[in-house]
């Protein structure tokens, strides 16, 4: 049952991963990017998570925790900059 | 299955940094060197080296992206 549920959000997060990229790919604007560079920071530290539990090495959820905190800052300076305030 | 996620996140490294030379728009060329930098930190969380990770997310996407950003707002407010 944990190992479907596991197996289920594996691919969910893959699913996630190649509808972000085909955005990043095709969008115009420089908006669209950002938010699929935001999607995926969300992907990668849901993914890292995921990991985390499957490999059973508790270390990498600190990788996520920093991840998380600096994506953020990322976006939030690059949205800052287009506003012409940074 | 860490295989075959390995081998996306390589190609998804690989599509971030030709979009970041091919681009003609020099935000969205940083914000796609960023996602390169994104992906490889990942890539290394999966090849079990997640302190690489965490400086490469520190460094690479937090901090080159930011530096990068206040950069090209100098420079084009030099240039103006």
């Amino acid at each position: 049952m944990a190992s479907i549920l596991l197996l289920g959000a594996a691919a969910l997060v893959l699913l996630g991963v190649a509808f972000a990229v085909t955005r990043l790919v095709i969008g115009q604007t420089v908006i669209d990017r950002i938010a699929a560079v935001d999607m995926l920071t969300v992907t990668s530290i849901s993914m890292i998570a995921l990991y985390a539990h499957v490999s059973d090495r508790f270390i990498y959820l600190d990788v996520a925790l920093v991840y998380g905190v600096l994506s953020f800052l990322g976006v939030m300076a690059v949205a800052r900059y287009l506003e012409r305030g940074l | 299955m860490v295989q075959l996620l390995v081998l996306i996140l390589c190609g998804s490294i690989v599509i971030s940094a030709i979009l970041a030379v091919c681009l003609s728009d020099l935000v969205q060329a940083t914000v796609s060197a960023g996602l390169a930098s994104l992906f490889a930190a990942v890539c290394y969380v999966l090849l079990a080296a997640p302190d690489v990770a965490m400086t490469e997310a520190s460094i690479g996407s937090g901090l080159s992206t930011i530096i990068f950003l206040y950069a090209i707002r100098r420079t084009r407010a030099a240039g103006e």
